[in-house]
């Protein structure tokens, strides 16, 4: 029990560190003294304490709408092992049941954004749930990769066998981590798909979904993303530390700086993709996981044989 | 026997004529309900005591072939009984406001119609011989033809039925093929001899004639073209029963087939690839048109289209699995298909009759003419959510629990190393079909309830009467029980699919059942914690200042609402992509990029299926080249008929003196 709420700790740690991370990166990069490492955090601390303004077009659903868009994301987030941690809850076929948590969360946030009216919320709905379909079938084969290595199907079990692994497998697994990491990219809203940063509303993605929100809501949609990022980040940082080195800090700290700086880095070098290229580049990554599925499975069998 | 069954019959459609006109519905309700008692009292013996003969119902008109429940007829007869009583009980409100307008005899036929729906449908999955089934087949296919024909004044609603109905035939001469063969071969044409045949003569020619014809009724791609012109032509209600349990009756065929080959692998392993890959054509097929649909009941039928492809899926896992020796796999593809079958049934039914109420309210199903129907229809809205979450397999509704089972199929398949390459493909189909459900219903949702409105008659619309609400709220229920108590929903499932499988499956349905009774206690937490997160926020929110303010406009002043995002832009993207697989037809003109004031326009535009186009035209073509060629032989000239006249006479001669004829 104590490791698990150990787990829960740390993974939570993890969560609320990677933005500032990447946010000190993205400073140094650029030759700035930046913001502190804590600001988000603070931020969010601030929403936390307003009120709120809502449209008289909107619904109840509006209302509800960040609570299920965090409560989907909290129960996924309490899946994820941090490597030989165990998560607090877990259950055969649980890599599904997170998948469609996610996409509860995202079905959440679209409707809501339907909701205002708002012809702009409602083109960045549009692209969320286009995205979100499309990178479906990569974090499905990604998930499918490492039940195919480990013969499990959940994090938790997938992650404790994966130490016997066979080391002709690594690089496979580091191309599973890169493949979950651009699904971060796509799912968190970052460079190149989507600038978080960007401050017109034709080519916003995630954020202008949330035009509408203030005050506690917004701070809670803020929240769930860092748990969402987290979910990702941890997975990936798994997968690489199962061939490298399979204890809770190494992937801690590499769920952390690894996704950190890589997005730092990503989001200060390179522009963001035209709109119309972002569908190409997330088939792309469709194409590249079922790539890796398939190496992987080849592999497997030609070492069995 | 049989002249008691006829008088009954005559009996009840003489009480619906004779009934006034407002009561009518009320007799079809009793019979409905009735006979949906006896179904579900069948099922409930037949679950538990095992399979009841009903030998003598047919002897007269049949000769040896019975009527009998078994597991699975029990299974299809409770889904039938449910969704009859749900939607008799609908069509009171729907009808209402058509009984000035139609002629007392019209509307008596309707709902003999309807009643002659309901029971067909249980005939159809009682009947154990061929040619019972085969009578029940097809009474079950004139019933929703007339059904469909309600509205027969309209041009489009015409066109819709005959195409249905000639669609329907053609897979009813598979049909009848297919147990001719069976016949011949064996010298009986019970689903039980399938079996024997599959023994002694070549299988699979025999497999796909009765896959043709079973899939034209469950609208497998490429004959699913007459889903979604007959859904939007025929009222709501007759849409939900059709869509929801009537499609079925085609993939309750398919399993019949498959129960009786159990022992030869080879085959089963064939047979599992062939329903697999129709499965997962049929599933991507329909979801990427019902996400571009702008009509409800278009993008419902579509979606009725990709809900057979995910039970076929879930058929071939459970064959293949099977087949490569895994009784987890083959049971958690099977009570996964089993599962959705029933799923389906709910949520399509609710899902109609949510657009029964928006159309009756509206008169039009044409999303881009909605929006904001929350704040005037809020019982509806609140279950067409419902509705809406489970159809797109989220967590915690019915839907996610059957895809879970497929899924954990799949995964174990991918994990053990059995039959990798198919459960990867199915993986991949299933999730990219989920994604894109979640477009296709977060668009009819968000377009139709939310936002606000589009057109003044939303302004008009109100809720619709509390029989109707009733009627919804059956399958909600279900939904929910089924969503939230999943390891009690499964163990009839589970015990339905071991006796079609014929394995010894404990440890298989031991394994799958623990998950479920913790998918149970996650699904409630995950209940309790957006309880939570509102009460929190509610509370946190209490003493500070809640303004309300317009929607940002991004700094625009003069938004007015015809500027919301339409259901057609919301699924642009999705057809860049998939423009290949649809043909547009557009009336009108779209706003020129030259013209900075635009002027009015008037622009419509229809994404048809391609198949549709493909399979209605190259016949048109071929007609209108035929008729070029005999159009020849039509001079006008009377010397020139005398000629072909004469040369007629010549042929027949020489072919009576060579003794041809």
């Amino acid at each position: 029990m104590l490791v698990k709420l150990f787990n829960t700790l740390l993974m939570l740690l993890v969560a609320l560190s990677i933005t500032g991370v990447i946010n000190r990166t993205r400073a140094i990069l650029a030759g700035r003294k930046g913001i502190r490492f804590m600001q988000h955090i603070y931020n969010v601390g601030l929403q936390l304490r307003k009120g709120a303004v809502y449209s008289p077009t909107t619904t109840i659903l509006f209302r509800i709408a960040p609570c299920v868009y965090l409560g989907a994301a909290l129960m996924a987030f309490l899946f994820i092992p941090i490597a030989d941690l165990e998560p607090i809850l877990s259950f055969h076929g649980d890599i599904i049941f997170v998948a469609y948590l996610l996409s509860l969360s995202r079905v959440a946030i679209v409707l809501a954004a339907l909701d205002t009216g708002s012809s702009f919320e409602g083109m960045g709905a549009a692209r969320e749930a286009l995205y979100g379909a499309l990178v479906e079938p990569a974090l499905m084969m990604g998930m499918a990769t490492l039940a195919l290595f480990c013969g499990y199907s959940s994090f938790a079990e997938i992650f404790s066998t994966a130490q016997e692994l066979n080391t002709n497998l690594t690089v496979v697994l580091l191309l599973v981590a890169y493949v979950f990491v651009i699904i971060m990219f796509i799912e968190a809203g970052r460079v190149p798909v989507d600038d978080p940063r960007t401050h017109l509303e034709l080519t916003m993605i995630h954020e202008v979904m949330c035009l509408d929100y203030s005050g506690v809501d917004m701070a809670m949609i803020h929240i769930a993303g860092w748990l969402k990022n987290s979910i990702f980040a941890m997975i990936a940082a798994n997968a690489v530390a199962v061939v490298i080195c399979f204890h809770w800090w190494f992937a801690a700290l590499l769920a952390v700086l690894g996704t950190g700086i890589a997005i730092g880095i990503v989001e200060s070098l390179r522009a963001r993709n035209k709109l119309v290229r972002n569908t190409t580049y997330i088939l792309t990554i469709v194409a590249m996981s079922a790539l890796v599925l398939l190496t992987g499975f080849l592999l497997i069998q030609n070492i069995e044989i | 026997m049989y002249i008691y069954a006829l008088l009954v019959a005559l009996a009840v459609i003489f009480a619906i004529f004779l009934a006034p006109l407002r009561h009518k519905v009320w007799v079809a309700t009793g019979v409905t309900a009735i006979a949906a008692g006896t179904a579900i009292t069948l099922a409930v013996m037949s679950l538990t005591g095992g399979v009841i003969e009903l030998a003598h119902l047919s002897t007269e008109l049949f000769g040896s072939e019975t009527f009998k429940v078994d597991a699975l007829s029990s299974l299809f007869l409770v889904i039938i009984a449910l969704a009859s009583v749900a939607v008799v009980l609908y069509s009171r409100g729907y009808v209402e406001s058509y009984l000035k307008r139609f002629s007392s005899a019209h509307i008596s036929l309707h709902y003999t119609a309807l009643v002659t729906l309901c029971v067909s449908m249980m005939l159809v999955v009682m009947s154990s011989g061929g040619f019972s089934f085969l009578f029940s087949w097809e009474l079950m296919t004139i019933a929703s033809f007339l059904l469909i024909l309600f509205e027969a004044e309209r041009q489009d609603v015409r066109r819709a039925a005959l195409n249905y109905l000639v669609m329907m035939h053609i897979g009813f001469i598979f049909l009848v093929a297919g147990f001719v063969m069976l016949y011949n071969v064996t010298g009986s044409a019970n689903f039980s001899a399938i079996e024997q045949y599959f023994k002694i003569a070549a299988p699979l020619p025999l497999f796909i004639i009765l896959f043709i014809g079973f899939g034209m009724k469950a609208g497998l791609f490429p004959m699913h073209i007459w889903l979604p012109e007959a859904h939007p032509a025929a009222p709501s209600h007759v849409s939900a029963i059709m869509s929801g349990v009537m499609i079925k009756t085609g993939i309750y065929g398919v399993i019949r087939m498959m129960q009786a080959i159990d022992h030869n692998i080879e085959l089963l392993y064939t047979i599992g690839l062939i329903v697999l890959l129709s499965g997962i054509i049929t599933g991507l097929w329909g979801i990427i048109l019902a996400a571009m649909q702008n009509d409800i009941k278009r993008l419902l039928a579509y979606s009725s289209i990709e809900n057979v492809g995910v039970i076929l899926i879930g058929l071939g896992i459970a064959a293949v699995g099977h087949a490569a020796g895994s009784n987890l796999i083959g049971m958690c593809g099977m009570c996964g298909a089993l599962l959705h079958i029933v799923n389906h049934s709910f949520f399509k039914t609710m899902l109609f009759m949510g657009a029964g109420n928006i159309y009756s309210k509206m008169h039009t199903t044409t999303m881009n003419q909605m929006g904001g129907l929350a704040k005037q229809m809020p019982i509806t809205a609140i279950l067409v959510m419902f509705a809406t979450v489970a159809i797109c397999a989220l967590p915690p509704l019915n839907g996610f629990v059957s895809e879970l089972l497929m899924y954990i199929g799949m995964f174990n398949g991918v994990s053990d190393g059995h039959e990798v390459l198919y459960s990867v493909a199915a993986i991949i189909a299933l999730s990219l079909i989920g994604g894109i459900a979640v477009l296709a219903f977060t668009k009819l949702y968000g377009i139709v309830f939310l936002g606000s409105p589009r057109s003044h008659h939303v302004a008009e619309a109100t809720e619709v009467d509390n029989y109707r609400i009733c009627a919804m709220a059956i399958p909600a229920v279900m939904i929910l029980f089924i969503g939230l108590l999943p390891q009690v929903a499964i163990r009839p499932i589970a015990y339905i699919a071991e006796a079609v499988t014929g394995a010894d499956s404990v440890a298989a349905i031991d394994y799958f059942s623990s998950t479920l009774t913790t998918l149970c206690y996650v699904s409630w937490a995950l209940l309790l914690v957006i309880a939570l997160l509102y009460f929190v926020k509610r509370h946190a929110q209490r003493n500070r200042k809640i303004e309300t303010g317009p929607t940002w406009g991004c700094g625009f002043t003069a938004l007015n609402t015809r500027m919301q995002y339409t259901g057609e832009s919301y699924s642009e993207g999705m057809e860049n992509i998939a423009k290949t697989l649809i043909k547009n037809t557009v009336d009108g003109r779209s706003v020129d990029k030259s013209e900075i004031f635009p002027s009015k326009h008037n622009y419509d535009i229809k994404h048809k299926d391609k198949v549709d186009s493909l399979l209605g035209q190259w016949w048109v073509k071929m007609l209108h080249r035929l008729n070029e060629y005999v159009m020849r032989l039509r001079t006008g000239r009377v010397n020139n008929y005398i000629t072909f006249a004469l040369g007629f006479l010549v042929v027949v001669l020489i072919l009576t003196l060579v003794g041809i004829i």
